[in-house]
């Protein structure tokens, strides 16, 4: 309750600064768009050269693309960790981050949030329709819960995977490439895994799990009982990912320095 | 009871070297090299409840480290710290509801929202009821006199205003401890003495235990009954101001303006037989420095009765000057003790 209250709170403010600077805003709301858009035309591309991607015809993987931006919205929305090294860590912000009682890890995220990414979620959710329609989909009583769920599953991936790379922060000054270089590989996540070589596959289910957060839990919802194992383990692998993340992190707190005097 | 324990604190930072030129550049790239840098070299104070308590030292002598420890920030590399009965590091969410924090370099509001709603936004992080919040900032504006200011943006106060702002936000929970780093840095003097009478009040009112660093030491000749000096990650001096100005002011000057001329070798022969040393200003001003041992009064007979006076001023050494020479020796030791300590060393030498 405390916590959704402070949510609650902190979006207010982010709407009252916000507001300030309109201009800013639609930008980004614009911005953001046309890089879904370019992707989508991507797409559309592939398929105006081949009639099926590993199997998976056009609807079927602009349906996973669909379901793809959901998760990746609302990550975008509440866990936007971009600067966090050179606000918190170089600036020394985190010292007043940390003399505060709440989740530390809680209130950088609160400070950070970005509600416009959230745009893009609805975005996929209207593309999930109308390929879903054009598939000829049943919408069954499971399928809203269960959309939740595995969108809440697939933040929990992404969170984890970037809250323990962000961590790295507390060790070394300039973790810079990394992020960037994950934000190219969650990327090959959206489309049927079965196209890569085995080696990616394993890494992209196992490792840096990103097949989760689109193909394996879209897959449920097309009905393809290859993956639907895979996208039942969508809410494990969220927990395991997000704990790793969050012992990470709690770890790299402890051997934060400050900055400066 | 004591607000602040500290038992061998120590706090160790690994540093990189920087290898020199492109040539080192790329060596670093391979092959890191890191050297140890100890901040805080295993000390140990307490602090009672209700206490105001200075932090000096020169820069980078480790103040901001322990206050940075004290306050649950950084992890000690060993040592035992307890601060209003928690261990900061350890319960940070729990212990830092209890304990008010001033950076003075560092904002704890919000930049583009109006300061009250920077503290409406505090006062739900730190849980604090509806009415005791009201209670709490109509006391603190009014006290602060910041009730134009309440709406206005952070980035269009200036830095006084903004202070004044910050200790509101620090203390709007009641906290029982509170840590200030320099909390007058860059302020005039008004602001700086309405600064220093609300901390004077605070802590006679609430009781509130205050720990600041400073370099301005009027901070500490207003405030504090106790200072303790850090010099190199270690504590030199901890005890009374008035202590440390007796052990270390060695003397006291005393000016004279004369009204006829007066020429120095007159003055000496006046107090002939005294360790006191004269200097002339010009025909009409001449001052003469008397050691502490030797009553001022007599000295001043003996001129008094002697010489055509206008003016007379006492000096004492002041406060700037003791810390300023203590910096320099790097001991809190008294001065003759450091001399008999040197020569000591340079006889061993010679044996």
């Amino acid at each position: 309750m405390y916590h959704l209250g402070l949510l609650w709170e902190y979006l207010k403010n982010y709407m009252k600064t916000r507001l300030t600077y309109r201009a800013d805003f639609w930008v980004e709301v614009i911005s953001d768009l046309l890089f879904q858009a370019t992707n989508f035309i991507f797409i559309m591309v592939i398929f105006m050269h081949t009639e099926s991607l590993g199997g998976w015809n056009q609807n079927e993987v602009v349906f996973v693309y669909g379901f793809f931006m959901v998760p990746f919205g609302v990550f975008s929305c509440f866990v936007n960790m971009w600067n966090f090294s050179e606000r918190y860590i170089v600036k020394g912000e985190m010292d007043r981050v940390l003399t505060r009682p709440a989740h530390n890890l809680f209130q950088i995220l609160l400070e950070n949030v970005d509600p416009p990414s959230l745009i893009g979620s609805f975005i996929g959710l209207v593309i999930m329709a109308i390929s879903g329609a054009n598939l000829g989909l049943p919408f069954e009583w499971w399928t809203i819960p269960v959309l939740l769920l595995l969108t809440l599953s697939a933040v929990a991936i992404y969170t984890g995977i970037y809250t323990a790379l962000t961590s790295l922060s507390f060790y070394s000054d300039a973790p810079t490439g990394i992020l960037p270089l994950m934000y190219n590989i969650q990327n090959y996540g959206r489309y049927p895994v079965t196209i890569y070589n085995r080696a990616i596959q394993v890494l992209l289910t196992w490792i840096i799990p990103f097949a989760f957060v689109g193909i394996y839990p879209a897959a449920l919802f097309l009905q393809r009982d290859e993956m639907r194992g895979m996208a039942i383990l969508t809410p494990v692998v969220g927990a395991v990912f997000l704990s790793i993340g969050l012992l990470c992190w709690n770890y790299g707190v402890k051997r934060y320095k400050g900055a400066g005097s | 009871m004591n607000a602040i324990e500290v038992q061998d604190l120590r706090k160790t930072f690994k540093v990189q070297k920087n290898r020199e030129g492109l040539k080192g550049a790329f060596a670093d790239l391979f092959k890191r090299q890191y050297s140890e840098v100890t901040a805080v070299k295993d000390i140990s104070f307490k602090i009672p409840e209700g206490e105001i308590c200075g932090y000096i030292g020169e820069n980078g002598a480790g103040k901001s480290t322990t206050i940075k420890m004290l306050t649950g920030i950084l992890v000690p590399t060993s040592g035992q710290v307890s601060v209003g009965g928690f261990v900061p590091y350890m319960e940070r969410e729990k212990f830092v509801q209890n304990i008010g924090v001033v950076f003075g370099q560092r904002s704890q509001l919000w930049w583009d929202i109006g300061v009250i709603e920077s503290f409406q936004l505090l006062r739900k992080v730190y849980r604090v009821s509806e009415h005791d919040f009201k209670k709490r900032l109509d006391e603190l504006v009014e006290r602060l006199e910041l009730q134009e200011l309440l709406n206005r943006p952070v980035r269009k106060l200036s830095l006084g205003q903004r202070m004044r702002c910050e200790l509101v936000a620090a203390l709007l929970h009641n906290p029982s401890i509170l840590f200030l780093d320099e909390p007058t840095i860059g302020l005039d003097i008004v602001v700086k003495s309405e600064i220093r009478d609300f901390l004077k009040d605070t802590n006679r009112e609430h009781g509130t235990t205050i720990l600041l660093t400073t370099h301005d030491l009027q901070d500490i000749e207003a405030l504090c009954s106790r200072v303790i000096m850090l010099d190199d990650g270690r504590i030199i001096y901890d005890g009374g101001l008035e202590e440390l100005k007796q052990r270390w002011g060695t003397g006291r000057e005393v000016q004279f303006q004369f009204g006829a001329a007066t020429r120095l070798a007159q003055l000496v022969q006046w107090t002939e037989g005294m360790p006191v040393t004269w200097t002339a200003e010009n025909d009409l001003g001449a001052k003469v420095w008397i050691p502490l041992e030797l009553n001022v009064s007599d000295v001043l007979a003996r001129v008094v009765g002697a010489a055509d006076i206008t003016d007379i001023k006492i000096i004492e050494t002041n406060t700037d000057e003791i810390v300023r020479s203590i910096y320099q020796s790097g001991s809190a030791d008294k001065p003759e003790d450091k001399i008999a300590a040197l020569q000591e060393e340079k006889e061993a030498a010679h044996v």
